[in-house]
């Protein structure tokens, strides 16, 4: 076992430690006035539980690490040295934002982490720049890993779940549309207990879904329009273009979309993920019976998220280029289907 | 000399434990997080950068870094292996398309070697949905049988709505957590 007192970083780590105790206590405190939903202890807030205070201690390392780098060229020898202290003091940079993480907004939690990511890459590159030989690597500071940990002692709590050695299992299908041309698909759950429904690779259909299931995955869609009653918990959507989706959901996530628009009523914030010209209006979806399914699934209620859309692949305050609210005269009316009902309801 | 600094580090570790939850998006590792700790989840926006929950659990305080699992930033997961004791890997048992995607990030995952000394559980969440995977068969397509014989590793099945399976999946974490560090005490 190696010795710690050898270990110039034991100092750091102890102090990291204690940091991580107050930081627990805090988080603690937080939680806890936000459970009894009282503000009385307000003022025993520290002070530096404030944005602005986190903003100039950043800005100050940040402007600090800037400057090391700055004089990195006029450096003949030392280099090495030099370096390794700048990526010490990034690295505490990150961790000054992991610390004050759960009060920041988060906002100022990606553009913090973009700016460490960019120091990175900036050193990186002088780095690679001045010292052409040697490749050099974040590497992990602490290097205390587990050492209390002693393999032998005590057999591993494997947990024998997997009786019978089956090499790889034939994945079945769950209920959805798939492999379909220019069809019209509808899925009707009224009264039936429907967990997740899966639609996949259409190209020019039309889908309803009537009535609640519990999870739905969307995946590579073309030109197609796909109306939902509510989603219980979460959509998942994945590689589709040309579309128009009328959905209600708890959690809506969009990946890889083009030209798309989304009709929506959600719980949380929606995000979107590597999409571009999405554009999003309010749900606007009805059949018989859609009142009592909403009211049923806790959807019942316009809470406006439909335009509150995240898009995590764009780290800047400004309004992300990918995706916009989709201009009222444009949008479709109501979609209703309650007089196409799989010809069960008589005209 | 030696004794003393492993003495020093019981210490520093004694009653907290740092977990780390990952998985791919939408596996259901905030909703966890917050029914664990007692609070509504009744509406999560999707995780992004991180979120960090101190609860007590039983004598321990866990220190819970939830890791978002969106693309962009599952390069970030790394940032957070320092020091952790266990792992939580979270699948959406209901998501039978990306187990694929899932079992190459948890293979990579595990590549990891400042990852090595923590204990792994797999927790085959969403089981009340129908249609989802039993965690035999998630084990089976994750083909845990085939990990390192030194990794302290379990799976259950859980449903983060009910609540059902997670008490019994911590409390393991836990105790071989603990297990492993007053080993030497
Ligand atoms: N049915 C069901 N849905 C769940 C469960 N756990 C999480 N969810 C839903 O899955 C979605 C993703 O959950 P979230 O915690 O944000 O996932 P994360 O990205 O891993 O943090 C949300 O809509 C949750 O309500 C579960 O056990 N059962
Ligand atoms: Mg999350």
């Amino acid at each position: 076992m190696e010795d710690d007192t050898l270990n110039p970083n034991l100092t750091e780590s102890t102090e990291d430690a204690s940091l991580q105790k107050k930081h627990s206590s805090m988080v603690e405190r937080l939680s806890k006035r936000h459970q009894t939903g009282s503000d009385n202890s307000e003022s025993s807030s520290p002070s530096f539980e404030s944005v602005s205070s986190f903003l100039s201690r950043f800005n100050l390392l940040k402007t600090t690490i800037e400057s090391n780098l700055a004089q990195s060229q006029s450096l003949s020898s030392q280099l090495k040295p030099h370096f390794d202290n700048i990526a010490a003091s990034i690295s505490d940079l990150e961790k000054l934002v992991a610390e004050n993480s759960y009060f920041l907004p988060s906002y100022d939690v990606r553009s913090s982490l973009k700016t460490v990511s960019d120091l990175k890459q900036k050193l990186d590159n002088l780095n690679s720049q001045l010292i052409p030989k040697k490749k050099f690597a974040f590497k992990n500071k602490g290097a205390k890993k587990d050492s209390v940990f002693i393999p032998q002692q005590k057999p591993s709590t494997v947990a024998n779940v997997v009786s019978e050695k089956t090499s790889s299992i034939a994945v079945r299908d769950s209920p959805g549309f798939r492999n379909e041309t220019g069809q019209v698909l509808i899925q009707d759950c009224k009264g039936l207990e429907v967990g997740e429904f899966t639609v996949s690779d259409l190209d020019s259909c039309e889908v309803r879904i009537i009535g609640t299931v519990r999870a739905l995955f969307v995946h590579r869609l073309k030109n197609c329009k796909v109306y939902v009653g509510p989603v219980m918990g979460s959509i998942l959507i994945e590689e589709v273009e040309g579309c128009v989706f009328v959905m209600a959901s708890h959690q809506i996530r969009i990946h890889n979309a083009k030209k798309t628009d989304f009709y929506l009523r959600v719980r949380s914030r929606p995000i979107i993920e590597d999409s571009d010209g999405v554009r999003f209006a309010p749900y606007c979806f009805t059949y018989q019976g859609i009142e009592d399914d909403l009211r049923g699934a806790a959807l019942y209620q316009e809470t406006g998220n439909w335009a509150n859309v995240d898009d995590f692949k764009w780290l800047r305050a400004v309004q992300s280029p990918n995706w916009s609210v989709l201009p009222e005269n444009e949008r479709v009316r109501i979609v209703d289907v309650s007089n196409m009902n799989n010809g069960k309801e008589e005209i | 000399m030696g004794l003393l600094s492993i003495i020093r580090k019981i210490k520093r570790k004694e009653k907290e434990m740092r977990i780390l939850m990952v998985g791919l998006d939408n596996s259901g590792k905030t909703t966890i997080v917050l029914k664990i700790n007692g609070e509504d989840t009744s509406v999560i926006s999707p995780t992004l950068g991180f979120n960090i929950k101190t609860i007590t659990y039983q004598k321990y305080t866990l220190n819970i870094w939830d890791v978002g699992g969106q693309k962009t930033i599952r390069s970030y997961w790394r940032n957070y292996f320092e020091q952790t004791d266990g792992l939580v890997w979270v699948v959406d048992s209901s998501d039978l398309r990306r187990l694929d995607d899932c079992k190459m990030e948890l293979d990579n995952l595990l590549k990891e070697e400042r990852l090595s000394g923590s204990s792994l559980l797999i927790l085959a969440n969403k089981q009340d949905i129908k249609g989802a995977l039993t965690p035999q068969d998630i084990a089976k397509v994750l083909n845990l049988e085939a990990m390192d014989k030194t990794r302290h590793w379990n799976i259950v099945g859980c449903s983060a709505y009910t609540g059902e399976g997670l008490l019994e999946g911590f409390d393991w974490l836990v105790q071989d957590i603990a297990s492993r560090i007053y080993m030497l005490a």
